[in-house]
Parts: C-alpha cells; sequence; structure tokens
C-alpha cells in the first residue's frame, strides 16, 4: 500500500479539524473579539446619528477616517497578531496537551500533513469569522460622512492585508507551538514584546518582524498623536513596497510553514503522564 | 463536515459577498452616501452653480454664541460692533445676530456680471422690512418664474458709507460695471442674495433642478472631507488664480495647487485645519517644506512668549501624497493678548451735568 501524500492528507486533516476547531472552546474567545469591533461600529454610528462624530484639531472625523483607524489599531495591532498567537501556537501544543497526538501520529499519513491540514483549519475558520466583521464594520462606519464607493477599493485592500496577515502570523506560531514548549508565552512575548520593540529602533531590525511588511499592506494612513512615541515613530518610519512586503510575507509563510512540518517531522513529543 | 458548520460557511461567505457585491456596485455606479447616513454637506448647496470656484459655509448662530465671540465683543469694543449691526439691520433689515441661522456663499468665477458671488442664507427673515427698505435704496422688484426678485441696479457708494468706511482706499472706478444685485426668497426662511444672475440661476434650480454645486461630486467630496467644524471655505486656487488676473510675476510665486480648503471651529477657541491638494506628489513635499520653515521659524519667534507656546505648538503638518494639511488651534488665551495688546481708544470725557 503507498503512503498517500502530504496534500491529500492535509485535506482530510483540514476536513475534520476545521468542524472541531470551530466549535471549540477557543473560538468563544474569537467570537468575542471579531464581535467587539462590530459592537464599537454599532456605538460610533449611533453616536454620530445623534451628535456627530468628534472635532479633532478642527477636523472632524469622516467615516472613511475611522474605519481606518478601527482597522489599524483593532485588526493590525491586535486581532490579528493575538488570532495568530492563539491559534497558531495551539495546532500542536493542544494534541500534546490533550495526550491525543499519538492518534493522528500512528496514522498511515506524514506528520507534517497533520500540522499542515490544521494550519489550513486555522485560516479558514478566522477568515471566515473576521472578513464578515470587517464588512460588516465597514457598512456601518463608511457611510458617516463618506461614501461606499468611494472607500470600497480601500476595504477590498484591507481584507487581502487580513488574509495575509493571519496566514503570515498564524504560520509563525504554528512553528513556534510546533517547536518550542511554552509556545503561548513565547508568542506573546513576540507579538507585543519584540516586534513592537524593533518597530521604534531605526535601522534594519524592523525587518525581522511580521508587522513591519504588514503595515506597508495597509491602505490607510497610521494613526497619530502627539505623544513623544508617535513623534518617534513617525521620524522612524520607513515602510517596505507593498511588492516587497507581499514577497517577505509569502516567504515568511513559506518557510515557516516548512519549518513547523520539519520540526513536526523530526520533533519526539513526550508526553506527560 | 457537519451541518452545522456547513451553515456557518454558507452565512459567512453570504455576508462577504453581500458586502462585496453592493460595495462594486457602489464603486461602479456611484451609490450615494446618503443611502444610508446623510448629515455631511448643507442642502442649500443645491442652490449654487457646478462650476463655482468658491464655497463658503458659517453656522452663524453657533458662532455668535460662543464663548469666542463673546471674548472678541469684549476685547474689541462691544459697541463698535453694536452699531455696525445696528446700520446693516438698517439698511437690509436683517440682524445678523438673532435673524440668520447658518449661511452658504459661493463665487462663481465663471459670472458673467459684475458681481459674480451669491450667499444663501437660512434663518427668520422679515421680508416685508427687507423689500421696503431695499426699494427705499432704489431697488425694484420683478417678477421670475413666478418669485418676486427684488433688484437694485447698484449699491450707492453712500449706502456702504453707512458702515463707517472712513478709510482712504480708492475707491471703484466709476467707469466700472456696475454691479447688479439681486435678493429673493427661494422658499420661506431661505433667503438668495448676490448677483442677478447668480440669483436667478438659484430660482432655477429651486424650481427644475440640474447640475448644481450638490451634484459637483469632486465638490461634495471635498465638502465631505471638511465636515465637523462651525464654519469653512473650499475652493479651487487654479481657477481662482485665472479670474484675479495676477501679474504674471505674482502668480508664478503662487504654489501649484489645486483645491484648497478650511475648516474652523469656533467655540471657547478657535481649531481649524487648513488643507491643500498640490498639483503632484512632488509639488506637495515642496509646500510641505515651506510649511516646515515656517513653522520652525514661528516656533523660534515666540520661544519666548508663553501666551503663544500652545498655539504653536498645536500646529501640526499632515497629509499624505498630494495632500497637504495643516492643523492648529488657537486658545482664547491667545485672542486675550491680542486685545490686549492693541491700544484702547480714549475713553469719552464725562461731561459735567
Amino acid at each position: 500500500m503507498t503512503k498517500p501524500g502530504v496534500l491529500s492528507s492535509a485535506v482530510r486533516v483540514f476536513d475534520f479539524s476545521f468542524g472541531q476547531m470551530l466549535w471549540s472552546r477557543r473560538s468563544v474567545f474569537l467570537g468575542l473579539l471579531v464581535g467587539a469591533p462590530m459592537a464599537i461600529a454599532l456605538a460610533v454610528r449611533l453616536v454620530a446619528a445623534a451628535r456627530g462624530l468628534p472635532v479633532i484639531n478642527g477636523a472632524g472625523l469622516s467615516g472613511a477616517t475611522l474605519f481606518g483607524i478601527l482597522i489599524w489599531l483593532l485588526f493590525v495591532r491586535f486581532i490579528v497578531p493575538v488570532l495568530g498567537v492563539f491559534y497558531g501556537t495551539s495546532l500542536i501544543a493542544d494534541e500534546v496537551d490533550d495526550k491525543t497526538i499519538t492518534y493522528l501520529f500512528t496514522r498511515p499519513v506524514p506528520r507534517s500533513a497533520v500540522l499542515l491540514g490544521k494550519y489550513f483549519s486555522y485560516l479558514a475558520c478566522v477568515v471566515l469569522l473576521v472578513l464578515p466583521s470587517v464588512v460588516v464594520m465597514y457598512f456601518l462606519v463608511v457611510p458617516i460622512g463618506s461614501r461606499i464607493g468611494d472607500a470600497f477599493p480601500s476595504l477590498v485592500e484591507d481584507l487581502a492585508m487580513l488574509i495575509v496577515g493571519l496566514a503570515a502570523y498564524g504560520a509563525v506560531f504554528a512553528f513556534v507551538g510546533a517547536q518550542l514548549k511554552r509556545p503561548l508565552i513565547i508568542g506573546l512575548v513576540f507579538a507585543f514584546g519584540w516586534e513592537n520593540t524593533v518597530l521604534a529602533i531605526p535601522g534594519y531590525l524592523k525587518r525581522l518582524s511580521v508587522a513591519y511588511y504588514l503595515q506597508a499592506l495597509v491602505p490607510h494612513a497610521m494613526p497619530q498623536d502627539s505623544s513623544a512615541m508617535s513623534v518617534f515613530l513617525q521620524v522612524f518610519q520607513e515602510l517596505p513596497t507593498v511588492a516587497t512586503s507581499l514577497i517577505c510575507l509569502t516567504g515568511i509563510t513559506i518557510v515557516a510553514l516548512w519549518l513547523a512540518g520539519r520540526a513536526v517531522e523530526t520533533r519526539e513529543y513526550v508526553l506527560e503522564q | 463536515m457537519t451541518t452545522k458548520t456547513r451553515y456557518f460557511v454558507i452565512v459567512s461567505l453570504l455576508v462577504m459577498f453581500v458586502g462585496l457585491g453592493t460595495g462594486l456596485v457602489a464603486y461602479y455606479v456611484g451609490f450615494p452616501a446618503n443611502a444610508f447616513f446623510n448629515r455631511s454637506t448643507p442642502e442649500e448647496l443645491r442652490y449654487l452653480p457646478g462650476n463655482a470656484g468658491l464655497v463658503a459655509y458659517a453656522d452663524v448662530r453657533e458662532i455668535m454664541a460662543s464663548d469666542l465671540r463673546q471674548r472678541l465683543r469684549q476685547a474689541f469694543g462691544a459697541e463698535v460692533q453694536d452699531n455696525s449691526r445696528r446700520q446693516f439691520q438698517d439698511l437690509t433689515g436683517i440682524n445678523f445676530e438673532t435673524d440668520i441661522e447658518r449661511i452658504v456663499a459661493c463665487f462663481d468665477p465663471g459670472g458673467t456680471t459684475g458681481g459674480n458671488g451669491l450667499v444663501i442664507a437660512r434663518g427668520v427673515f422679515d421680508a416685508v422690512k427687507i423689500e421696503a427698505l431695499m426699494r427705499e435704496h432704489g431697488a425694484q422688484v420683478q417678477d421670475y418664474k413666478g418669485k418676486r426678485l427684488i433688484v437694485a441696479p447698484h449699491f450707492a457708494e453712500n449706502d456702504f458709507d453707512k458702515f463707517g468706511n472712513n478709510s482712504n482706499e480708492p475707491r471703484p472706478s466709476p467707469t466700472s460695471p456696475p454691479t447688479t444685485l439681486a435678493l429673493t426668497f427661494v422658499e420661506p426662511g431661505l433667503v438668495a442674495f448676490g448677483s442677478s444672475s447668480l440669483v436667478q440661476r438659484a430660482i432655477d434650480l429651486h424650481i427644475g433642478g440640474g447640475e448644481s454645486a450638490a451634484t459637483n461630486d469632486e465638490l461634495v467630496s471635498h465638502v465631505r472631507d471638511l465636515e465637523g467644524g462651525n464654519a469653512w471655505v473650499v475652493g479651487r486656487l487654479d481657477v481662482l488664480k485665472g479670474t484675479a488676473k495676477l501679474p504674471e510675476v505674482v502668480a508664478n510665486q503662487l504654489p501649484p495647487i489645486t483645491w484648497f480648503g478650511l475648516r474652523g471651529h469656533i467655540d471657547g477657541g478657535f481649531q481649524a485645519r487648513v488643507t491643500a491638494e498640490a498639483k503632484d506628489d512632488e509639488s506637495a513635499n515642496m509646500l510641505r517644506d515651506v510649511v516646515r520653515g515656517f513653522l520652525a521659524l514661528a516656533k523660534l519667534q515666540t520661544s519666548a512668549k508663553p501666551e503663544f507656546q500652545h498655539f504653536v505648538q498645536s500646529l501640526q503638518l499632515g497629509g499624505t501624497g498630494k495632500t497637504v494639511s495643516l492643523s492648529l488651534d488657537v486658545p482664547a488665551q491667545v485672542f486675550d493678548a491680542i486685545g490686549a495688546a492693541i491700544p484702547k481708544p480714549p475713553a469719552p470725557s464725562q461731561t459735567p451735568q
């Protein structure tokens, strides 16, 4: 009997793990995470209908500007990395913790196909939840003083950027989960410690982060305030081109997935008794 | 895949496809923004010509009631301002403080008459009094498409002297074409005042619709960007420059700006944002450099004046691509300082009873 290929095996793993992942307890957290922007957008819409949007330095916010701010602050800076950390690190780690990894590894499928199938489940799960949330948010916020059609190209770019970001973060943290012990802590330190720190440091160090490339794909201007940190970031802000970002993020995703697959293939997982 | 999971996938995809489909239709067909929400542009825009080179708006009631205005009244002499207001009321029958709610004005560079401005004011007006006063000044009542059009061949110079204009500025040459002004009540509580041709055009637009400032997508888009202030101005510098017939030396020195806008919010202080849309990215960068230089100079000059520190620190240069913007926040203290610096007129001597 010939051993099934990696891709066909990954599809089988995807088939059963997608539903499992979607209806897991972790999805309650995911639901809250993607529900919050919709709730904020609804609140903004109600406030704007009653009193109008606030005026800052003589400039009234428009719906399109506010949508850009929400995309930056909620999705790019928080939701995408958090989803990557929580789901990516759990792809293999959860099976180890539940001591069910043995059942998967004793099947006649390549070990890397298990990781790949679970990674695709993660991607489908988060994409199907995050993207509709962004679309709903768009239709709640953007019509406030802006045209839906005018901002539509930026919505498409936002959705594409989010898919690329979720894929890259998921792959990086899938590798972290497959390779390291206590992946969640290390993932959180990477996403909210390392990435934020290197972005503020002048030089080439920021190129060792996912956020650096992802920021270049955001079609909205980065929100700025008058704080010293914001001014500092503005001074040292340099963004790669869209093409460079896409190539680098694709590279990061492929390399991280390959490394994660290799780690799963070679590493011996010791289950605690 | 279970049925529950399948339903979830279908619903999720449905939300995305309906959303993207609607957005796509809006993008190509031009779905109106006000299909869902409408508070972005003043409705009076539909009475202004579509090719207006300059459009301005002021929420007069809000500005008149603002703390800043009260401070300015005290700083610059309430009595003088009251006299001016009274003289204006005597001449036009309109109390600027109480009668007008908001005004929208425009300058039409394509106007063929001597005057090519139009003011649309919304408020509470005494139509009979206004008409009587205008007739006193030589105006005649005409009928235009069923509307009473009060036309003044031109305002006599004496009329303007009533405002106390004692300056030595040269008066317009008597050979210049007379300014034909007209006034009409487009609808109850809405008065249009300006050059006759534009007032007639406003009546045409009111009756039959047509191309107006409200249908000029580019203008409306710039007006929407100015939302939030209680006064704003938006215009095309390139169009105005052509109309102004400036000397070539001066015209060449002006930055290559197409659209410009000023949004002001007057309350306790004055917050504003000036935006300019340059011809291209390079011009915008050059303009930013110039403004940055002026900001540095202003910071240097005011370093020893604490009352201006907040104002100078509030100056923020921004904008991306072709757009250059400058935000500023003038606190009430700055106006107090200016008011204190202006020499007060000597108090009238008390005559013994």
